[in-house]
């Protein structure tokens, strides 16, 4: 958690209540459209989303600059 | 880092909440950047028949339709067991976009590679 809050973000989206698979297809779609090293702020109402997010950073390589349910702020991985 | 992850999914218009949740797994795994692969056989092999999906719409999920079209665009691959398939008289012609049919060989070198597999 090293990003601070006044921090530019690149996008945004709102993904309401959606959890799990429909999710993270969703934001690997969005994520893949940003140009590397630029933020994302998600915001992710799910109950499984402070579990889901920090593991699927970890699996794609994103950076998950900070976690404050339901707010997540991403740093899209330098490379593919 | 990217790995392998199969979902066996044995379950269609009998269990659409099964078959629903197997690919709502399925997209979690290849959109955490996993090599997937969904397995469908026995009952499961009816929803790669195009048209078949299109009505399931399970409560609190996309529709099936959505989410099986969703896993194929992000790369995801089906495959298809070739004897539950013939065995119910489907047609190959009939294949959506995304699905090969297979032999048991194609699942056994997946898993004994030492690929994990989730069961629907």
């Amino acid at each position: 958690m090293t990003s601070k809050p006044d921090e530019d973000v690149a996008a945004r989206w709102d993904a309401g209540a959606l959890g799990c698979g429909e999710l993270v297809i969703e934001l690997r779609g969005r994520l893949a459209r940003l140009a590397p090293g630029l933020l994302f702020e998600l915001v992710a109402s799910d109950p499984g989303a402070p579990a889901d997010l920090p593991a699927w950073c970890r699996m794609t390589g994103h950076q998950l600059a900070r976690a404050d349910h339901p707010t997540y702020l991403i740093r899209r991985r330098s490379k593919d | 880092m990217p790995g392998k992850f199969c979902v066996s999914l044995t379950n269609a218009k009998n269990d659409p909440d099964r078959a629903t949740v197997g690919f709502v797994i399925a997209n979690a795994a290849v959109g955490s950047d996993q090599e997937t692969v969904v397995f469908v056989s026995t009952e499961g092999v009816r929803l790669v028949e195009e048209g078949y999906a299109d009505d399931i719409h399970e409560e609190g999920f996309s529709p099936l339709k959505d989410l099986m079209t969703s896993f194929v665009e992000a790369g995801g691959i089906i495959w298809v067991c070739s004897p539950c398939f013939k065995k119910r008289g489907l047609d190959e012609a009939k294949l959506i976009n995304g699905a090969t049919i297979v032999g048991g060989a194609k699942l056994v070198e997946l898993l004994a590679g030492g690929a994990p597999c989730v069961s629907y």
